[in-house]
């Protein structure tokens, strides 16, 4: 295989036929660089959609109440339904083992000021579990606890954007916030990778803020995140479980779509995936049509080269070539036209790649990338295909009979 | 050295088959020069093809060095073909894109000899057709006389038992043709045996031995006194 007789040879076909060798590389070269294209695009898509959801965790479920459809035990259809503080409680006494965190959501707009400066951001009063189901990260400070709630303490922790709008250079943690016109403590600021929205956002204890402004018990959402062990299966029969249990204690129809919606990342997620397998599945499948034309066309020329090398692979079987090194060679120019320009279009595609992909970055689409994983299978392909193009040409070769170059006519 | 009794060969062609060879009985010792004559369609390169393990025959046996040639695979017959014969062809069959050193060092790269050794061999061989000068020289760059020539070094680089020639001086001129012929029998003088297939009755009398073929038998077979191709160069 190293030997310098066999890449001679095989260097001296290639120079000789420069433009033949070039073309029918380039088939197989385009190939693997629209094959390559085609998976790191998907692998953009993916990374778009992850990115979307990276906001929050990934096995959590939202609760949300809807208006009814139908008319249920008495009641009539068109309901509104409304949850209360009991309704946390309710799931998570009646799904100790199901559920990890838990928390109810109370949205408000409101306007904040800080000395002179203003402005109007949404408020979400939740309990201190949210953190971990929103994925919060405080970069100063702390987030609310449990004494917080249980006192109604005037706390809020605000996002990175707030608190640059309304402090400027000050250091906002200790300093009073006038919410609606009523002072809070600022004990956190947090950011949050999913989007810059989120950091326009303040959250403070919903105990505190059902008092306040209100003096109710009504919550807008609850989120919650089921047992991380759990699987897909385990994850769609609890969320099955919850949906069930909650249609009968608001005394929504089972069958009622729009009385109330439960959430599951997990079911999204699955989508999601499978989705972008398929299209995996159609990038490869794709890719390898095209490669199987490459393939073709280098089998053709191989198959050329042979026919005109047919003297002098006689003349090489006459002094003692035996039909396996003449195999050899073959296989061996094959897999080399092969393996080189399939690396030549890898390449690009990957220069390609490395230049433009950082550039995109739409929610859909985010960071197209080949893998290590690619690269290697694309690798393998190649010199399957190689193999695969020139074993025609080969046993071709190996078939030739001597007598042809001896018969000078 | 090769001893061959009654050997028939024939090729289909459609439905009915061409008797090519038809009984031959010829035996050639060690150390002789020998020419096979014949007008085309006599049969002497199917002979010729069946010496050099080229092709095989219908019947009958052949024996090269004592040892039985028949039914082999196409391996074994490369081994046999490397190990036994040198070729040397009308048209030189020389690989154009190697070096006329590459060119005498490919049947030893066939006996799995080392790139060095090889290369020492195939000068060596180079300086014994006069043309050591020319190793590094193209085919192309050659005239025909010293093609041919390079080729007789690479059929004998291998160190054959037999060296067989099928029209070595056909696409020469009578003074080349002279000069490959002196070669010839120098590498005879020195115990080698040599078959040539010629047509020309003047390369004919330059062996020590003339086979004639017609329609398939052999209808003459003399041993004639040797004209020395030196004299002519």
């Amino acid at each position: 295989m190293f030997d310098r007789d066999i890449w001679q040879e095989i260097f001296n076909t290639l120079k000789k036929n420069k433009l033949r060798t070039f073309l029918t590389g380039f088939s197989v070269g385009w190939a693997i660089f629209i094959l390559v294209m085609l998976l790191a695009s998907v692998n953009g898509m993916q990374n778009g959609f992850v990115g979307q959801f990276n906001d929050d965790a990934t096995n959590s479920i939202f609760v949300r109440p809807g208006t009814t459809a139908k008319a249920y035990a008495g009641f009539e259809a068109g309901r509104r339904i409304q949850f209360e503080n009991d309704d946390l409680e309710y799931i998570a006494k009646s799904f100790p083992k199901d559920v990890e965190y838990i928390s109810a959501r109370y949205y408000a707009n409101a306007t904040a000021r800080y000395k002179s400066e203003t402005g109007s951001y949404p408020i979400q009063a939740v309990h201190p579990d949210h953190q971990i189901i929103e994925k919060t990260l405080v970069i100063d400070g702390r987030y609310f606890n449990e004494a917080d709630m249980v006192n109604k303490a005037k706390v809020a922790v605000i996002g990175r954007k707030v608190a640059e709008d309304l402090f400027k250079e000050e250091n906002p943690i200790g300093s009073f916030v006038e919410v609606n016109d009523l002072p809070f403590k600022v004990i956190g600021i947090f950011t949050d990778e999913g989007d810059d929205n989120a950091e326009r956002r303040i959250y403070a204890p919903i105990s505190t803020y059902q008092r306040i402004y209100g003096n109710t018990n009504n919550i807008n959402i609850i989120a919650l995140t089921y047992n991380p062990t759990y699987d897909l299966a385990k994850a769609l029969a609890f969320s099955g479980r919850l949906e069930e249990l909650m249609k009968r204690r608001h005394k929504i129809a089972p069958n009622d779509q729009s009385g109330l919606s439960v959430w599951n990342y997990a079911e999204a997620f699955d989508d999601i995936s499978s989705f972008t397998a398929v299209l995996k599945a159609i990038g490869i499948g794709v890719g390898f049509l095209i490669l199987i034309a490459g393939i073709v066309g280098i089998g053709n020329i191989m198959v050329f080269t042979i026919k005109e090398r047919t003297k002098e692979i006689g003349v090489r079987k006459a002094m003692g070539a035996r039909p396996r090194q003449i195999v050899n060679l073959v296989l061996l120019e094959s897999i080399f036209i092969t393996s080189l320009s399939g690396f030549i279009g890898l390449m690009f595609a990957w220069i390609v790649l490395s230049l433009v992909g950082p550039a995109i970055e739409t929610p859909a689409f985010s960071n197209p990338s080949v893998s290590g994983g690619t690269v290697v299978t694309a690798t393998i392909i190649l010199i399957v295909a190689g193999v695969l193009a020139g074993l025609i040409p080969a046993i071709k070769a190996a078939n030739v009979k001597p007598i042809v170059a001896l018969s000078d006519k | 050295m090769i001893e061959i009794k009654d050997l028939h060969k024939s090729y289909k062609m459609g439905s009915n088959s061409l008797h090519v060879l038809k009984g031959i009985n010829f035996t050639v010792k060690a150390g002789e020069l020998v020419a096979i004559m014949g007008s085309s369609g006599s049969g002497k390169s199917t002979l010729l093809n069946i010496i050099g393990i080229l092709d095989g025959a219908d019947s009958g046996d052949y024996t090269l060095d004592g040892v039985p040639i028949e039914d082999l695979t196409e391996t074994k017959a490369a081994q046999y073909r490397n190990k036994f014969l040198g070729f040397v062809f009308q048209s030189f069959n020389l690989i154009n894109y190697k070096t006329a050193l590459e060119n005498v060092a490919l049947p030893l790269y066939y006996q799995k000899v080392g790139r060095k050794e090889r290369q020492k061999k195939a000068l060596n061989y180079l300086e014994k057709v006069g043309l050591k000068e020319w190793a590094t020289h193209l085919p192309s760059e050659l005239s025909g006389g010293q093609k041919q020539r390079v080729a007789i070094a690479r059929a004998m680089a291998a160190e054959p038992k037999v060296l067989l020639a099928d029209e070595p001086t056909g696409a020469l001129d009578s003074k080349t043709s002279y000069e490959v012929m002196a070669l010839i029998q120098q590498i005879n003088d020195e115990g080698n045996t040599i078959l040539v297939v010629t047509h020309e009755e003047d390369i004919a009398h330059m062996c020590k031995r003339i086979v004639h073929l017609k329609d398939g038998v052999i209808v003459e077979d003399k041993k004639v006194e040797q004209v020395r191709a030196e004299q002519y160069v």
